[in-house]
């Protein structure tokens, strides 16, 4: 059993460095559902919906960003946050804190780091307290 | 509790959960290697100090973008010499797989018989040797720039607090003891993947030997090739 162990521990770091390539890369373009790098992105939430924009475009990871959140027929009682992750791997927290910039928009400024993997899928989760989040799965450029 | 303790808390959190969620999986098999390297029972300092030396690295990373408040502008400036060190990285696990095996005139590191001759040879045995475990410190000096997501992703954090600080000097110690927080969380998970590599039931097993130092010299190429491609 321990032998096992031992080789797992030397194969995880191949498997995972792999897994995290390429080929997990194309099993996580099928759950890309926001071209950002097109133009902003739009969410049911609540009764209404909101928008993701996120600037300057191209949007390449280790670059000083700005998150826009526009809302339409919600109105967030509170800031609402941004968390940025990546789909299937745990990256550690990082916030993107919200303030309002206008009539029903949000803005903050926040950078999304790069994977030495070499993804590019990148998860933002828009979160409203008291009416709930939406997901925006979608790629980066490095 | 204050506010400055939940977040250095926060950031302990952080580096713990990581360790063992990331870190295990990208980071172990340095430690793997490190562990292999060492005789049985005589893997805890060596360990202590390759840690030591990686958190010192990420607490001055720290200071930097505390005292900047910039994460971009600092990690600009280190894309170079972090490929570099990903090749170094690289070229080190190949070389300990292939010492291993006793394909390269290193010689059998792992044995009590070994004595070695050359030059490298003597170089090797003197960072594997009891005496001079101190080199294991400044290896994890260079380690610490490796590039990894979850410390971006921490110094990102550690350079918005010292933005928010308002005084440079604030926000450079902020910085350092964020990351330093940070970088004591991943030594648990690590330091247990080390530990387990150093089980003499294993080191005594030659087919593990042999297995082990082929997948490192995979693990070392595949560091080197995305070190080239990042």
């Amino acid at each position: 059993m321990l032998t096992g162990l031992v080789l797992c521990l030397v194969v995880m770091g191949i498997a995972v460095c792999s897994l995290s390539g390429d080929a997990r890369a194309q099993g996580a373009q099928s759950a890309i559902d926001c071209a950002i790098q097109s133009g902003p992105c739009t969410k049911s939430l609540a009764d209404g919906t909101l928008t993701l924009d996120i600037t300057p475009r191209p949007v390449r990871a280790m670059h000083d960003l700005t998150f826009t959140v526009t809302f339409s027929g919600v109105k967030p009682a509170h800031d609402p946050f941004i968390d940025l992750g990546m789909p299937g791997m745990i990256m550690g927290p990082n916030r993107v804190v919200l303030k309002r910039a206008g009539d029903n928009t949000y803005q903050g400024t926040g950078v999304i780091v790069r994977c030495p993997s070499g993804r590019r899928t990148w998860k933002a989760t828009v979160s409203v307290p008291d009416k709930g989040s939406a997901e925006f799965v979608f790629d980066v450029v490095y | 509790m204050s506010s400055t303790e939940v977040v250095f808390l926060a950031f302990f959190s952080s580096g713990f959960t990581v360790g063992f969620g990331h870190c295990v999986g990208m980071c172990g098999p340095i430690a793997v290697s490190l562990s292999l390297g060492l005789r049985q029972g005589k893997v805890l300092i060596p360990h202590l100090l390759y840690h030591a030396g990686r958190i010192t690295t990420y607490a001055l990373l720290g200071a930097v973008v505390g005292l900047t408040g910039s994460f971009t502008g600092v990690t600009s400036r280190i894309v170079g010499i972090q490929k570099g060190v990903m090749i170094f990285a690289g070229v080190l696990i190949i070389l300990m797989g292939l010492a291993m095996v006793g394909w390269i005139p290193l010689g059998r590191i792992f044995t009590d018989s070994f004595r070695p001759t050359g030059f490298f040879s003597k170089a090797f045995r003197k960072l594997n040797a009891a005496p001079s475990r101190g080199a294991y410190y400044p290896a994890g000096l260079v380690l610490g720039l490796l590039p990894c997501g979850p410390v971006y992703t921490a110094l990102v954090a550690a350079a918005r607090a010292g933005m928010e600080s308002g005084e440079p000097l604030q926000g450079m110690f902020s910085g350092l003891w964020l990351m330093i927080a940070f970088g004591l969380g991943t030594v648990p998970a690590l330091l247990l993947v080390g530990r387990i590599a150093s089980l003499g039931w294993l080191t005594k097993r030659e087919v593990i030997y042999r297995l082990s130092s082929m997948l490192m010299i995979a693990l070392g190429v595949y560091f080197i090739v995305k070190a080239v491609l990042f």
